[in-house]
């Protein structure tokens, strides 16, 4: 189903574009996004994994799809607009996905897949561009095939996760080629020689910056510096299809920063835990516990979350990685509890905050 | 070229950030990587802003490709 057969879908894309506008560019409170981490189980071992994946951590924990279906309704409420569904790898059981997808009700949200691609088939996309899926987003770390398997831990992933892009072009699907930019790559050919692929099979390139997170918790020279930064802004320009999330999409320009999505972009864990994206390995709430309503508007009583930072808070924010995240044995399924590690004056007193319900 | 048609390019151009060149009636949603979900809530501002009209949701859902836009201005009393 297209993005344009979907009205509820639109009618929340013109009012968070209405708000950025009205509130200079940046993305404030308004809140976007759902990243669902259905399942941990991956086929790959990836370096920099920020699920820790490759220790196998809670491999067989799972959201129910009644558990879905209300954080679903919860969400739209919120005017959130897109949901990506992400893992582990959400392919190797294809069935437990569809099932989940159907209780999301995709009507209401531009839907994503995040997958490593490398069991992806035609087969696969059609029945997810049948049940709503609208773009499907493949992770490639290099146009060299033997770094990429190295870093993924497996042959032939890199010529899987490019065929996979291929079959969901072919079946409509919108591909996105992700790339993880850190200090390490930012400049190099080998990053540059990635987005042209991307421009010339006419994909978007999303760039997500490297965290210190994951497998790679408490390594932040992995981060991204300020030369680093002002070169994705120049890639930006020339390629014209990059993304990133806190960058403002409705600048033609391609200069303007909307601000990090912390909490704008709730990430979901198997075990219900909500972290403010899936990078900052922060508890604010679990689902079981709390409606999202509740612990976004408590969450965005906390000032690091709440005012606007034109720094990604966990790839390019040094001092909230120093203050916040730099603690050994954190992971999505260990996160720190937000309100033992902000200091009180960072937060707002209880019902500070109250979001709006979505209207037209 | 008329002024309209001139206006309804330069939206184009604008909200989507594409050359001119690339512009015209082979054009449609989806079609580049520019004219995605967020670039078309753009491209609606912007030509609701160049025309001074406003585009109902149901016309936003309707505005697939070049052609179906000049079709909505046309029924809201613009002449191209």
């Amino acid at each position: 189903m297209p993005l344009l057969e979907k009205p509820e879908l639109v009618r929340k894309l013109r009012n968070f574009r209405k708000h950025v506008i009205s509130n200079n560019g940046e993305i404030g409170i308004k809140q976007r996004g759902i990243d669902m981490n259905l399942n941990n189980a991956c086929n790959l071992r990836c370096k920099h994994c920020f699920t820790n994946s490759p220790k196998g951590e809670r491999a067989k924990e799972r959201l129910s799809d009644e558990v879905i279906s209300r954080i679903a309704d919860e969400a739209h409420e919120l005017g959130i607009f897109e949901w990506d569904l992400q893992g582990g790898e959400l392919l190797l059981q294809p069935d437990k996905l569809f099932d989940s997808i159907k209780a999301i009700g995709t009507d209401r949200f531009y839907m994503y897949l995040t997958t490593n691609g490398y069991f992806m088939t035609e087969e696969i996309a059609i029945t997810l561009r049948d049940l709503g899926i609208n773009r499907v987003s493949v992770s490639i770390d290099s146009i060299h095939p033997k770094e990429h398997d190295e870093f993924r831990g497996r042959k032939n992933s890199w010529e899987k996760a490019i065929k996979a892009l291929e079959i969901v072009q072919k079946v409509g699907l919108t591909p996105y080629l992700n790339i993880t930019v850190g200090h390490y790559n930012a400049t190099s050919d080998d990053v540059r020689a990635l987005f042209q692929l991307s421009k010339d099979k006419k994909y978007t390139t999303l760039v997500n910056v490297a965290t210190p997170s994951g497998m790679w918790n408490q390594v932040d020279d992995v981060m991204v510096d300020d030369d680093d930064k002002a070169h994705l802004i120049e890639l930006r320009k020339e390629f014209k299809n990059v993304i990133r999330n806190l960058w403002n999409p409705f600048d033609p320009k391609r200069e303007a920063v909307m601000g990090c999505n912390t909490v704008n972009r709730l990430y979901i864990t198997p075990l219900g835990d909500v972290l403010p994206c899936p990078y900052v390995h922060i508890k604010i709430g679990n689902v079981y516990e709390a409606s999202l309503r509740e612990i976004s508007e408590n969450a965005f009583r906390i000032r690091q979350f709440r005012e606007n930072s034109k720094l990604c808070l966990a790839g390019e924010d040094k001092e909230f990685f120093k203050n916040y995240m730099n603690f050994p044995g954190t992971s999505i399924f260990n996160p720190k509890d937000a309100f033992e590690i902000f200091s009180n004056d960072d937060v707002l007193p209880e019902g500070a905050i109250k979001l709006p319900v979505l209207n037209d | 070229m008329s002024q309209s048609m001139q206006k309804y390019i330069d939206a184009f151009e604008k909200a989507l950030g594409i050359e001119k060149m690339n512009i015209g009636v082979s054009l449609a949603y989806n079609s580049l990587p520019e004219w995605d979900s967020l670039g078309h809530m753009a491209l609606v501002s912007e030509i609701e802003e160049a025309f001074a009209v406003q585009f109902s949701t149901e016309e936003v859902i309707e505005f697939s490709d070049f052609k179906k836009g000049l079709e909505i201005l046309g029924l809201k009393g613009q002449n191209f």
